[in-house]
C-alpha cells in the first residue's frame, strides 16, 4: 500500500511527474502533488461534478480515477483554461451572468461547459440541462448557469464570425 | 448623476469571481503549512450505547501516526456552550469527544493525526472502541412514550422543554382564543410533518489550526459563518484567553447556517496543534459531512384554526414538536420557538396559542438552517388557509386578502409577539395572480382535468424575519447571542477607501455589496473601496456572525460609519477652505463650499492633511477613519408571494412545475443581479425541501442517507424556470430601508408546492401535509382504484 508509483501524464499541456501510492485518486494527486487547487472535492464518491476535469478531452470525475490511471494521459484543469491574462469565454460568461455564488461548484461547471460547447456551440435548454446534468450547485438554482452557458454560446459564436 | 454616485441600486458583478473562475479561489482544504499534520474522526456506529472504553493503542503504533486524543485525555476541556436558553430549558452542551455514552451515530469518539489523512483514515480502523448498545428512540413519538430511553438520564425524559407562546396583543393582553373557536363557523384540523434536511453546502466543512511557539497563541483557518463566535466559544472550551485565538476565515463554499455552530473538530484540531506544537488540518468528507454536521427543520405540528363563514381566520393554535437529535446543539431550540411565534404569518390573526416541545431522540443535532424555523412556519400557515378556504367554500387567494394585514396598519404587533415594520402583503399577492393569470388558471382547470390532466394551483404567502436585535430582545428569549454589526472605515493618506467587516462572506457577494454601499456614500469608484474580512484580528467584533440576512444590518453599520468620516473630512476641509464647516458640503468624493464649487477638496486632499496633521482644526485628532457599531432598532420584515402551478401524474405520482412565479420584497436593494441570485438559490434549495432531500433514520437510528446518492441536492433538472418579480418596500427602521433578503427564496416553496397538488388533487380529496413531496409520497396518497 506504500508503494510509491511515478506516474508522468501531461498537466494543462505541460509535462509533469508524480509519486503517489496506488491508492491516490487523481483529483488529490492534482491538489496536493501538484499544487492544483482548483479542482475542488464536493463528495468524493462521484456525484457532485465539482472536481471535473478533462482527461484527454473529455470531462471525468477526478474523485473516481486513480492517479496511476493517468499516466501517460493528458488532463485539462480550471486553471489551464486561461491564456495567460486572457480568460476563456465560459469563464468571463459565468461572472457576466453571476452564474456561480461561492465558487465551488464552478471549476466543475465551467470544465463541463467547454466541453459541451466544443461539441454543441449551439445547445438548447435541454441540451444544456443534459450537459450539466452530473454538476451540483446548492447556491444558484442553476437558472444563470444556464444563463451564462447561452452568453458563453453566443459570445463564442460572435468570436468566430469576426 | 456622476458616474460615482449611485451605487446602491447598481447591477455591479461581482469582484470576488475572477479567482474563483479560474480555480483561484482559496478554500480551507486548498490551505497548506510547513510540517502540516492531518486529523481523522472516529465516529460512533451506534445510535444509542454505553461507551465503555477505547483502546488507541495499535492505532498509536501505525507508522505516520503522531498522536491519538479520546475523552479520557480531556480533563479541563469545556463543551461546546448551548447558545440558546430558553427560561426553563434543561442544561446541555455538546461534547468535544463522547465520555461514558454515545448518543447518534456519527458522534466524535476519538480523533487521530497522521501525516497524511490517507494514514489517519487508516490509524482509525485500528482503534478498538468498546459499546454495549441502547435502545434508542428515534422519532418524537417514541421519544415521549412512557418508559422511553432517556437520552440525557439527566433530563429524566427526553423533553429538553415546552414553552408556551400566549397570544398576546400590543399591549401584551392575551386574546381570547376559546372565544375565537367557540365563535367558528368551522374549525380545521390538521397535523403536519416537516422533513429533517440541512443546508448541505457543496464545500464541506474544513479547518487548519495552528500553533505559535513564539506567543503560545493559536491560528485557526476556518470554514466559519461567525469567526468571532467561533473565537469566544473555544476560548470557553479550551480554557484559554480570548486575545489568544485568531480565526481566519478564507473562502467559504456556502454555508446556509450549518458553519454558523461550533463543532467538536474545531477544538480538537487545536489541542492536537497545541500539543504537537505544528499545524493540523481537518477536512470534513461528505459522509461525515452528513452525520456529523447539524441537521434541521424535523418537526410535527398539530394545529387548528378557528373560521368564520365569510373566511375570517379568528384563531390559531395547537402544538410543535421539535425533533432535537441527542444533544441541544448552540441554538438547537431557536427555530422551533421562531416557528412557535410566527403561525400568524402576514394575517391579523389575534387569537392564538401555541407551545413548543423540545424533544430528543437519537440523531444527529438540529440547528441552524437558512430560513430558520420560518419556512417550517409558513408551510403550516399557508396549508392552514388553504384548508380554511376549502372548509368555508371561498377561494384560498380571497380568504389571503381576507385576512392581510394592510399597509397602513404598521407598525404590526404579531399574537406571537412580533413587531412588523412595513409592508404591503396584498400587493405582493395580487402581483403573482396577476403574472402567473390565476383566473385563467382557475377557469381552465376544469377543463383539463376533463381531459386527465390534474392541474393544481398553489399560493405560498411568506414574510422573512431578519436583521435580529436589538440586542436586549435577543436576552428576553435567552439567546446568548447580539445583534449589532460593527464596521470600520480607514481612509488611506491618499484617499483610498478600506471598509472592516466582520461580516464572513459565503458565497453571496458580500464584498461587492458592501463595496457598493461605501463607494455611494463617499462618491467614489467602486473598484476603489477595498473591503477587509474574514479576520478576528483585524475586523470589529459581530454580535451575531453571517447569515444569509445579515448585510442590511452590515450595510448600516457602513453607512453610519461613513457617515462618522464624511463628518470629519467636512470639519478638517472647512478649516482648510477657511470656511465654517455648515457651510461645507461632503459631495462627489470631496468636500466643497456650498454655492462655490471652486472652493473644493478630494478626500484625498482632506486625507493627506489629516495624516500630515500639520494644519487641523483646533481640538481634531489626526488620520481619517471612523467605527460604527450598529444595534438594529427592530427586526425587519421582508415578504413576497410565490405561486407554483404543477401537473400531477395519476399514475406514478410525478410533480411537475409547469409554472413557477416569485414575488419578492426586501425592502431596498443593493444589486439587483445579486438579489436575483439570491432568491433564486433560495427557491431551489426550498424546491430541494420539498420535493427530495430528506435525512432518514432507520428504526435502530443509523442513518440511510449519507451519501448524495441517498440524500438528493435538486440538479439543474429538478430546478424549473422561475418567473422572479422585485417589490420594494423599505424598512422604516434601518438607515438605507433596507432589509435582509439571503434567506427568503427558502420560505414558501414547500406551501406552494403542498398546496398545488392538494388542489390538483382535489377531486380525490388528498391533503399533502407533509414534506418531501416525492413521488412515492403522492402515489401512496392518492386512492388506489
Amino acid at each position: 500500500m506504500n508503494t510509491l508509483h511515478t506516474v508522468r501524464l501531461t498537466v494543462n499541456g505541460t509535462a509533469a511527474e508524480v509519486m503517489v501510492e496506488a491508492r491516490k485518486t487523481l483529483a488529490d494527486a492534482l491538489r496536493e502533488d501538484l499544487g492544483l487547487t482548483g479542482t475542488h472535492l464536493g463528495c468524493e464518491h462521484g456525484v457532485c461534478g465539482a472536481c471535473t476535469v478533462l482527461f484527454d478531452g473529455n470531462p471525468v470525475r477526478s474523485c473516481l480515477l486513480f492517479a496511476v490511471q493517468a499516466a501517460g494521459h493528458e488532463v485539462g484543469t480550471i486553471e489551464g483554461l486561461a491564456r495567460g491574462d486572457e480568460l476563456h469565454p465560459v469563464q468571463r460568461a459565468f461572472s457576466e451572468f453571476h452564474g456561480l455564488q461561492c465558487g465551488f461548484c464552478t471549476p466543475g461547471m465551467i470544465l463541463a461547459t467547454v466541453d459541451l460547447l466544443e461539441h454543441t456551440p449551439q445547445p438548447s435548454e435541454d441540451e444544456i440541462k443534459e450537459a450539466l446534468g452530473g454538476n451540483i450547485c446548492r447556491c444558484t438554482g442553476y437558472q444563470k448557469i444556464i444563463e451564462s452557458v447561452q452568453g458563453a454560446a453566443a459570445a463564442m459564436a460572435s468570436g468566430l464570425a469576426k | 448623476m456622476s458616474a460615482n454616485e449611485g451605487w446602491i441600486g447598481r447591477r455591479v458583478q461581482r469582484r470576488e469571481d475572477l479567482p474563483l473562475i479560474q480555480g483561484k479561489g482559496r478554500f480551507a482544504a486548498d490551505l497548506t503549512m510547513p510540517d502540516m499534520v492531518h486529523m481523522a474522526v472516529l465516529r460512533s456506529p451506534h445510535a444509542h450505547a454505553r461507551l465503555l472504553g477505547v483502546d488507541t493503542s495499535k492505532a498509536r503504533e501505525l507508522p505516520g501516526v503522531f498522536d491519538v486524543l479520546t475523552s479520557a485525555d480531556l480533563d479541563g476541556i469545556g463543551e461546546f456552550p448551548v447558545l440558546w436558553q430558553l427560561p426553563g430549558q434543561k442544561a446541555s452542551g455538546i461534547p468535544v469527544l463522547a465520555r461514558d455514552k454515545v448518543r447518534y451515530v456519527g458522534e466524535p469518539v476519538a480523533a487521530v493525526v497522521a501525516v497524511s489523512r490517507y494514514v489517519a483514515e487508516d490509524a482509525l480502523e485500528l482503534i478498538e472502541a468498546d459499546y454495549d448498545p441502547l435502545p434508542t428512540v428515534v422519532d418524537v413519538e417514541s421519544a415521549l412514550k412512557a418508559g422511553a430511553p432517556v437520552i440525557n438520564e439527566a433530563w429524566g425524559d427526553n423533553v429538553a422543554i415546552r414553552h408556551i407562546v400566549p397570544g398576546i396583543d400590543a399591549t401584551g393582553k392575551a386574546g381570547d382564543i376559546d372565544g375565537a373557536f367557540a365563535a367558528a363557523d368551522a374549525v380545521v384540523k390538521a397535523r403536519f410533518k416537516i422533513n429533517r434536511f440541512s443546508g448541505v453546502p457543496l464545500e464541506t466543512r474544513g479547518l487548519v489550526a495552528s500553533h505559535d511557539p513564539l506567543t503560545h497563541g493559536l491560528t485557526l483557518w476556518s470554514s466559519s459563518q461567525v469567526a468571532h463566535k467561533q473565537r469566544t466559544q473555544l476560548a470557553s472550551v479550551l480554557g484559554v484567553p480570548e486575545s489568544s485565538i485568531r480565526v481566519m476565515t478564507p473562502n467559504l463554499g456556502g454555508g446556509f447556517g450549518v458553519k454558523w455552530d461550533c463543532y467538536p473538530e474545531d477544538a480538537l484540531v487545536c489541542l492536537f496543534s497545541q500539543r504537537l506544537q505544528r499545524p493540523v488540518k481537518w477536512i470534513e468528507d461528505r459522509r461525515e459531512h452528513l452525520m456529523g454536521t447539524v441537521h434541521a427543520r424535523e418537526q410535527v405540528q398539530e394545529l387548528e384554526a378557528a373560521v368564520a363563514r365569510d373566511g375570517t381566520i379568528l384563531g390559531i393554535r395547537g402544538k410543535i414538536w421539535a425533533d432535537l437529535g441527542a444533544h441541544i446543539h448552540s441554538v438547537g431550540i431557536g427555530p422551533a420557538w421562531v416557528t412557535g411565534v410566527s403561525l400568524t404569518g402576514q394575517y391579523r390573526i389575534k387569537n392564538y396559542y401555541c407551545e413548543v416541545i423540545g424533544v430528543a431522540t437519537n440523531k444527529v443535532p438540529s440547528s441552524t438552517f437558512r430560513g430558520f424555523g420560518g419556512p417550517e412556519a409558513t408551510f403550516a400557515t399557508e396549508r392552514l388557509i388553504e384548508k380554511a378556504a376549502r372548509a368555508v367554500g371561498l377561494d384560498p387567494a380571497e380568504v389571503r386578502r381576507k385576512n392581510f394585514i394592510q399597509p397602513d396598519e404598521f407598525p404590526w404587533f404579531s399574537a406571537g409577539g412580533g413587531v412588523f415594520d412595513s409592508g404591503n402583503y396584498p400587493a405582493a399577492l395580487e402581483k403573482a395572480l396577476e403574472e402567473v393569470d390565476y383566473d385563467h388558471l382557475r377557469e381552465e382547470q376544469a377543463g383539463l382535468r376533463a381531459k386527465g390532466v390534474y392541474r393544481g394551483i398553489g399560493i405560498g404567502c411568506y414574510i422573512h424575519t431578519s436583521g435580529f436585535g436589538p440586542s436586549f430582545i435577543l436576552g428576553l428569549v435567552g439567546y446568548n447571542t447580539s445583534g449589532y454589526e460593527g464596521s470600520s472605515i480607514k481612509v488611506d493618506p491618499q484617499g483610498g477607501i478600506t471598509i472592516y467587516t466582520g461580516m464572513i462572506p459565503l458565497g453571496q457577494g458580500t464584498e461587492t455589496t458592501l463595496a457598493q454601499v461605501a463607494a455611494d456614500q463617499f462618491g467614489v469608484d467602486f473598484n476603489d473601496v477595498r473591503v477587509v474580512w474574514g479576520d478576528t484580528s483585524q475586523t470589529p467584533y459581530t454580535g451575531f456572525g453571517s447569515a444569509g440576512s445579515r448585510s442590511n444590518v452590515a450595510a448600516a453599520a457602513i453607512l453610519k460609519a461613513a457617515e462618522v468620516v464624511r463628518d470629519k473630512s467636512i470639519r478638517i476641509g472647512a478649516h482648510l477652505l477657511e470656511a465654517a464647516p455648515e457651510d461645507v458640503v461632503y459631495e462627489n468624493g470631496g468636500v466643497q463650499v456650498k454655492g462655490s464649487p471652486e472652493k473644493r477638496l478630494t478626500l484625498g486632499d482632506v486625507a493627506k492633511a489629516a495624516y500630515l496633521a500639520h494644519n487641523l482644526p483646533k481640538g481634531e485628532l489626526p488620520t481619517l477613519e471612523g467605527t460604527y457599531v450598529y444595534d438594529p432598532a427592530m427586526f425587519t420584515i421582508a415578504f413576497g408571494c410565490h405561486v407554483a402551478v404543477v401537473d400531477v401524474d395519476l399514475e406514478t405520482g410525478e410533480v411537475k412545475i409547469v409554472r413557477y412565479v416569485v414575488v419578492d420584497d426586501s425592502g431596498t436593494i443593493i444589486n439587483p443581479l445579486l438579489v436575483e441570485g439570491q432568491i433564486q438559490g433560495g427557491v431551489a434549495m426550498g424546491l430541494g425541501g420539498a420535493l427530495l432531500e430528506e435525512f432518514v433514520y432507520d428504526e435502530n437510528g443509523q442513518l440511510l442517507t449519507t451519501s448524495f446518492m441517498d440524500y438528493l441536492l435538486p440538479s439543474i433538472h429538478e430546478v424549473p424556470h422561475m418567473e422572479l418579480h422585485q417589490q420594494v418596500t423599505v424598512s422604516p427602521h434601518t438607515p438605507g430601508g433596507f432589509k435582509g433578503m439571503g434567506e427568503a427564496g427558502m420560505f414558501s416553496p414547500g406551501a406552494a408546492l403542498a398546496n398545488a397538488v392538494s388542489d390538483a388533487l382535489l377531486p380525490f380529496g388528498v391533503e399533502v401535509d407533509r414534506m418531501p413531496i416525492t413521488s412515492n409520497l403522492v402515489w401512496s396518497l392518492l386512492p388506489k382504484s
